[in-house]
């Protein structure tokens, strides 16, 4: 598949452009609509407004009240774009992840990286209490991701785990201890509380603030853009761990980097979002089937799949069964999963 | 008709004392002024606030029609308020409904951690109470009393401006406790077990949750008042082996409460506890059960079955 899709990458370069520009556009429209609908039904006239207004303020006269500006700018917008950073996120750790390991089920959430969140934020949920405030569940939750990914590196140093499949043993061998640990600390827990834990592994973007999205933004775009650059090497790393060899690439020494990178970045959107499954594993999938198999068309459009997707997986989430929102875990392995079946159905994979 | 008015100023200028300043959990919140817009969640807090006479300075409730009814004497009370999310509320419901006041708790209407707490409503102008029993949730907390539920009737007086009005309640509340419980023999304390509900293992009061209070009101022992939490689950052999006299049952759900104690009267495990066999049940209401003004109900109902044979 790999070589076929390479070959077909010339040709498939002349769309590029278009595609980054009209998924720019979807993803941007996608937002708008994210924005306007909701439980509480704005009007789509003062969700114009309120924008308006805060772009260039007092623009538009505010016929509106507070709170359905509230509702606008402070409520519905930051979660739109978190949805759009986390699914970029995922999308763009799962194709590197896949790249780099050779294996299509490569998944952020497989390599022990979400279980070490979970743990942390178990343990901020139902034990410490949120002694550091509203911070206290995402950066117990991102501390816990990067112990699991330093646990997982170790293991795969200890064991001697230079292979792609070995590193992947070694991920979901450290998932299953760090899960155990999770388990014992929900156990310990307050029963009642728990569906909180539930809810909480289950995915949610209702913690989005404005004030938070600068720490997934520091951390995707520096390190998004890294795996970016690093491309090549993974196009060489798809064809196989000797073919890279040959190019100067050290194979198991670049994986290990690629997974660290992809930790720093799961971690942090895990840390605000919860584990929302899908996204990482099928993105890149998606991708490959639109874009050809080159990494460097497959990264960028797996982030802006990944956060259009999420966008809409949130809106979903937040209108089927209004005014509850459901936990977006649900929403994109049913809607995603099904959509999935009936591409390997028609055989498009 | 001079002094009327001069005695209707000074009344006037007592009640509103503002601003006024009362601790939530491990939180001092402050009040310029009673709240006008108030949302209370879940049945026990919501009957609270109507027994102060707040429902004209409250535009709605939450988290009820999802898991319980409203009884008659509630959905009189409530008249025409709204419920503006039959569960737990998200933070847009709220917002959108623009209150300036939320009465919740923890594992009432908040989650630890979600996305509806003190902190994140704060920015949109509405100022939170938490239950006080629910305080544990949050971290170390005295063990549960008629008090915390008392607290909370006062401290609501005080943010709406109605103290006089708290104060007589829990006068009278306390009265009545006294006058209830006052032939109650408090020498030999009968050992109750608090069943909610659960058949592999029993979900029970802890020593942080409300029934454990009253069962000590009405002279008795709660067998699992040992265990540092507030709702939990147990195993059942330290049931057996502890041997309640009583049963509480918690009335709520899908399971009535003549299932439960059924299952507890045909499973051979439970044969030799002393409740089983001398078939003594109480049944609370989830709303007596849980902090409001119901428990004083409640404990009359403890007391009466505690009394029997």
């Amino acid at each position: 598949m790999t070589d076929s899709t390479l070959t077909h990458s010339a040709t498939r370069r002349l769309n590029l452009g278009a595609g980054a520009i009209i998924g720019l556009c979807v993803l941007g429209l996608s937002i708008l609509v994210a924005v306007a609908v909701g439980a509480v039904s704005v009007p789509l006239s003062t969700v114009v407004g309120v924008l308006a207004n805060k772009l260039v303020p007092g623009l538009v006269e505010a016929t509106w009240t507070t709170g359905r500006a509230a509702i606008v700018w402070d409520i519905r917008f930051p979660r739109a774009l978190l949805a759009a950073l986390v699914g970029a996120g995922l999308g763009l750790v799962g194709a590197a992840l896949q790249a780099v390991t050779r294996n299509p089920l490569a998944d952020p959430h497989l390599l022990g990286i979400s279980s070490g969140a979970a743990f942390g934020a178990i343990l901020a949920l139902l034990h410490t209490g949120l002694f550091l405030g509203l911070m206290t569940v995402p950066l117990l939750a991102f501390c816990g991701a990067l112990v699991a990914a330093m646990l997982v590196v170790g293991v795969a140093g200890l064991a001697g785990a230079t292979s792609a499949d070995r590193l992947i043993l070694a991920g979901v061998a450290v998932s299953f201890i760090v899960m155990a640990g999770a388990n014992v600390l929900i156990f310990l827990g307050d029963p009642r509380a728990t569906h909180t834990v539930v809810f909480w592994m289950l995915g949610g973007l209702g913690l989005a603030q404005w004030a938070h999205l600068i720490w997934p933004v520091a951390v995707l775009v520096p390190t998004g853009l890294w795996l970016w650059l690093r491309a090549p090497e993974m196009n060489a790393m798809t064809v196989g761990d000797e073919t890279a060899a040959t190019l100067g690439i050290a194979p198991a020494r670049f994986r290990l980097q690629v997974f660290v990178a992809g930790a720093l970045i799961t971690g942090v959107m895990v840390a605000f979002s919860g584990i929302i499954g899908f996204v990482g594993l099928m993105m890149p999938h998606i991708v490959r089937l639109v874009m050809g198999g080159n990494n460097a068309r497959v990264l960028p459009f797996s982030a802006l799949f990944g956060a259009i997707f999420l966008i809409w997986a949130d809106i979903a989430a937040r209108v089927v069964m209004a005014p509850e929102d459901m936990p977006i875990g649900v929403v994109t392995g049913l809607i995603g999963g099904v959509f999935f079946v009936g591409l390997l159905a028609r055989r498009r994979l | 008709m001079k002094l009327a008015t001069f005695a209707l100023l000074l009344s006037a200028t007592s009640v509103h004392a503002f601003p006024v300043t009362v601790k939530s959990c491990d939180r001092e919140v402050t009040f310029d002024a009673a709240p006008k817009a108030a949302i209370s969640n879940d049945v026990n807090l919501t009957e609270m606030m109507l027994v102060l006479g707040l429902r004209d300075s409250m535009i709605g409730y939450t988290g009820i029609s999802g898991w319980k009814t409203l009884d008659a004497k509630m959905r009189e009370g409530v008249a025409e308020l709204p419920e503006l999310s039959a569960k737990y509320p998200t933070k847009e419901v709220l917002v959108g409904a623009e209150p300036d006041f939320f009465f919740a708790g923890w594992n009432y209407g908040m989650k630890v951690g979600g996305e509806v707490t003190p902190e994140t409503l704060a920015p949109f102008g509405i100022k939170t109470y938490e239950l006080t029993e629910s305080c544990i949730h949050l971290g170390p907390k005295d063990k549960v009393a008629m008090d915390d539920m008392y607290d909370d009737l006062l401290n609501l007086g005080t943010i709406f401006g109605v103290s006089d009005r708290a104060v007589a309640l829990v006068d009278g509340y306390k009265a009545r406790l006294a006058q209830v419980t006052a032939g109650v023999d408090r020498s030999n304390p009968l050992r109750v077990f608090v069943y909610d509900s659960g058949e592999k293992a029993p979900f029970t009061a802890g020593k942080y949750a409300m029934p454990t209070a009253m069962i000590e009101a009405t002279g008795g022992v709660n067998i699992m008042g040992d265990v540092e939490k507030s709702w939990a689950e147990v195993a059942w052999e330290p049931v057996v082996e502890r041997n309640p006299q009583v049963i509480v049952i918690v009335n709520y759900g899908d399971v009535t409460a003549e299932q439960k104690i059924a299952f507890l009267k045909t499973n051979p495990a439970f044969a030799g506890i002393d409740a089983v066999v001398n078939d003594r049940f109480v049944v609370l209401e989830y709303i007596e059960a849980t902090p409001g003004p119901r428990n004083i109900e409640a404990v009359e109902k403890l007391v009466a079955g505690f009394a029997a044979k």
